[in-house]
């Protein structure tokens, strides 16, 4: 419980510099909404009177107040643009991206997981020299260059996949999951390469340890001492990174949704920067922050899972 | 004579290293009956522990076994065989305790399913009939509460409980030899006898035969039938534990039982330890291997490696034996 409570305090203080920093950033900007609203033709006079009426010429220390107590009881705000609630237009998009991101996630696992423990069995033998290679190749390649290289390969050269577009899931779970095949594993494979060699390297010491010792003398077979003995205990610094790596993914979604055409929160987010609507792009980044802590908490738990001595002592951090 | 279970014909293992090939077992031989247990002493480095993992071909992927080396667990060659093989015999036919309770079972397993892993591979057990299994093994070993403890982590359990867990693992299968590999080193005092009481009476009771590896001299005394001594990778001299003791031959199992402290000793008095280091196993001396730290040690000692001689049962490397008209 009080380990609860300093997870919160420490959620608060993460958000409240976010969103004081997004704040400060998106006022030091060149140009504002009321432009925008005032479109291209308007005369300065027209630009300030909307300024007026948005009570944008007022200190910015007092509105990021005035929008900060707005979160704390639930009104994020309306677009300046669209009209459209900031919280309504955040959580419709956000499923979206979210599957996204879980997608590329348990792909990145998929790869990872099988991977690293090839590489960690037998460290520079053949089979870890050629995952070596593979992942620094991988990695090296930007998710967006990935992403082309994808979309020419799978829709157009082989026209398996579609190159853009979103299903919803009530269109039915392959007809949703075809379209993100792609984007998911354009984030994947960059992703992957990093929890691959944390799960190799602590693997490699893990299958130094006695009790892999044991299960070889009690006659269990290299693929159960692999995936029974080893895997839990070699995870812990690979589930730390996925959820650090929800940040990444954060940024990458933004591209990815931009390059194959998929109505998440990235854009929106991207949408909202071209206008100045910063109301939507404080909501946008204020929601990222709360999502990125509740994925690392979610890690913590995670940990408990992993390590009954956790379990009994109580998380640590 | 009894049923002969193990059969250690000219053991050879060496390791790749840096340097050169280091000689860890250098051409040992002994047989083990049913029933029986053979006590193997030696200082660290002697290759003790290499043994023990030679026989259950437990050797990381550096090791070597030598060209003319056998290893019959009941008249199967272990060096002729397969991984696979192999892996059907650990466990049924011969299965080891470690040294280290605290590192030897798996810290993410609950200790019920890594006795039950043994069960349902090798004997083909549903997981409920290993479950019940394994709750009988624990009481075997004499852990408290079973059928709670078996839902446990190594970590809520005491260093001795978790060696008894490693017995229990060792025995669940019935092996014919169980090999202790150093068992109470790493215990408490007073759970020392506690623990190899248990390991005596499990062999007797499930007429087993344990090698039992140690590196002292007071373990072996009163739970083994016959004594090893091993030295450089070598047995330097073998013998069943009451001659060991009162007919020493080797200089070097000597020095062994003198550098043990005596209670009858007067205060503040100085041990007898034993000078020097052992000898580098990757270039070693051509003599005898003892020769350089010996007390009795003359030109000779340093010319070439003794056998062993001696009796069926008694059996000594060194060319001037204690205790006997030629070293009078």
């Amino acid at each position: 419980m009080n380990y609860l409570i300093k997870r919160f305090q420490r959620l608060l203080i993460v958000l409240g510099v976010v969103t004081l920093i997004t704040f400060l950033l998106v006022n030091v900007l060149p140009g504002d909404v009321a432009y925008e609203i005032a479109g291209m033709d308007s005369s300065e006079e027209e630009v300030q009177e909307i300024r007026e009426e948005l009570g944008l010429n007022r200190p910015v220390l007092i509105r990021y107040v005035e929008w900060v107590t707005g979160i704390f009881t639930g009104d994020w705000g309306t677009s300046y643009i669209s009209d459209e609630d900031v919280w309504e237009a955040i959580t419709d998009r956000f499923p979206v991206s979210f599957e996204l991101m879980i997608l590329a996630q348990i792909l990145a696992l998929l790869l990872a997981i099988p991977a690293g423990m090839i590489s960690a069995f037998r460290p520079n033998g053949r089979g870890d020299r050629i995952i070596g290679t593979i992942a620094f190749a991988s990695v090296s390649m930007p998710s967006f260059m990935t992403a082309i290289l994808l979309i020419y390969f799978f829709s157009l050269h082989l026209g398996w996949l579609p190159a853009t577009g979103y299903e919803p899931l009530s269109e039915g779970l392959w007809q949703n999951l075809r379209p993100m095949i792609l984007p998911a594993l354009s984030l994947a494979l960059v992703e992957w390469t990093i929890l691959m060699r944390t799960l190799r390297v602590e693997m490699i010491a893990v299958l130094q340890e006695n009790y892999i010792a044991l299960a070889r003398a009690k006659g269990m077979s290299n693929l159960r001492i692999l995936l029974v003995h080893a895997l839990r205990p070699s995870s812990f610094s690979m589930i730390t990174l996925l959820g650090l790596q929800v940040a990444r993914l954060l940024g990458g979604t933004i591209i990815i949704e931009q390059i194959f055409g998929i109505p998440g929160v990235g854009r929106l987010l991207i949408h909202a920067v071209y206008t100045r609507d910063f109301i939507v792009i404080q909501g946008c980044v204020t929601f990222f922050a709360l999502a990125f802590v509740t994925a690392n908490f979610l890690v913590d738990i995670a940990y408990a899972w992993l390590d009954p001595r956790v379990r009994t002592r109580g998380a640590h951090g | 004579m009894g049923e002969i279970i193990l059969d250690v014909r000219n053991q050879r293992t060496a390791f790749a290293t840096g340097r050169g090939m280091l000689q860890a077992v250098d051409g040992v031989s002994f047989t083990l009956e049913r029933g029986k247990t053979l006590g193997v002493v030696g200082e660290s480095g002697s290759g003790k522990s290499v043994l023990s993992r030679s026989i259950m071909r437990l050797l990381p992927g550096t090791s070597m076994t030598g060209p003319g080396s056998q290893i019959l667990l009941n008249g199967k060659d272990l060096t002729a065989m397969t991984e696979n093989q192999l892996r059907r015999m650990r466990g049924p036919e011969m299965a080891i305790v470690f040294q280290d309770p605290m590192t030897a079972l798996n810290p993410t397993l609950s200790i019920g399913k890594q006795i039950m892993e043994v069960l349902m591979f090798h004997l083909k057990m549903s997981k409920r009939d290993a479950r019940a299994k394994a709750v009988d093994l624990l009481k075997a070993v004499g852990l408290p509460q079973p059928d709670v403890r078996v839902d446990q982590y190594p970590h809520q359990l005491s260093g001795g409980m978790r060696q008894r867990v490693a017995i229990a693992i060792a025995i669940a299968c019935e092996p014919d030899l169980l090999i202790a590999d150093e068992p109470t080193t790493a215990l408490d005092v007073t759970v020392q006898a506690e623990i190899l009481d248990l390991l005596q009476r499990m062999v007797r009771e499930r007429n087993m035969a344990m090698i039992l590896i140690t590196h002292d001299m007071g373990v072996v005394a009163g739970r083994c039938d016959d004594v090893a001594v091993m030295y450089a990778g070598k047995i330097v001299e073998k013998a069943p534990v009451r001659s060991l003791f009162s007919e020493t031959r080797m200089p070097y199992t000597a020095a062994l039982l003198s550098s043990i402290p005596r209670v009858t000793d007067p205060p503040h008095r100085k041990l007898d330890a034993i000078e020097g280091r052992p000898p580098d196993l990757i270039n070693p001396p051509p003599g005898c291997p003892f020769a350089p730290r010996c007390r009795h040690a003359e030109d000779a000692c340093n010319r070439a490696v003794p056998e062993l001689t001696g009796t069926a049962d008694h059996q000594w490397a060194c060319i001037k034996p204690l205790n006997t008209e030629a070293a009078a």
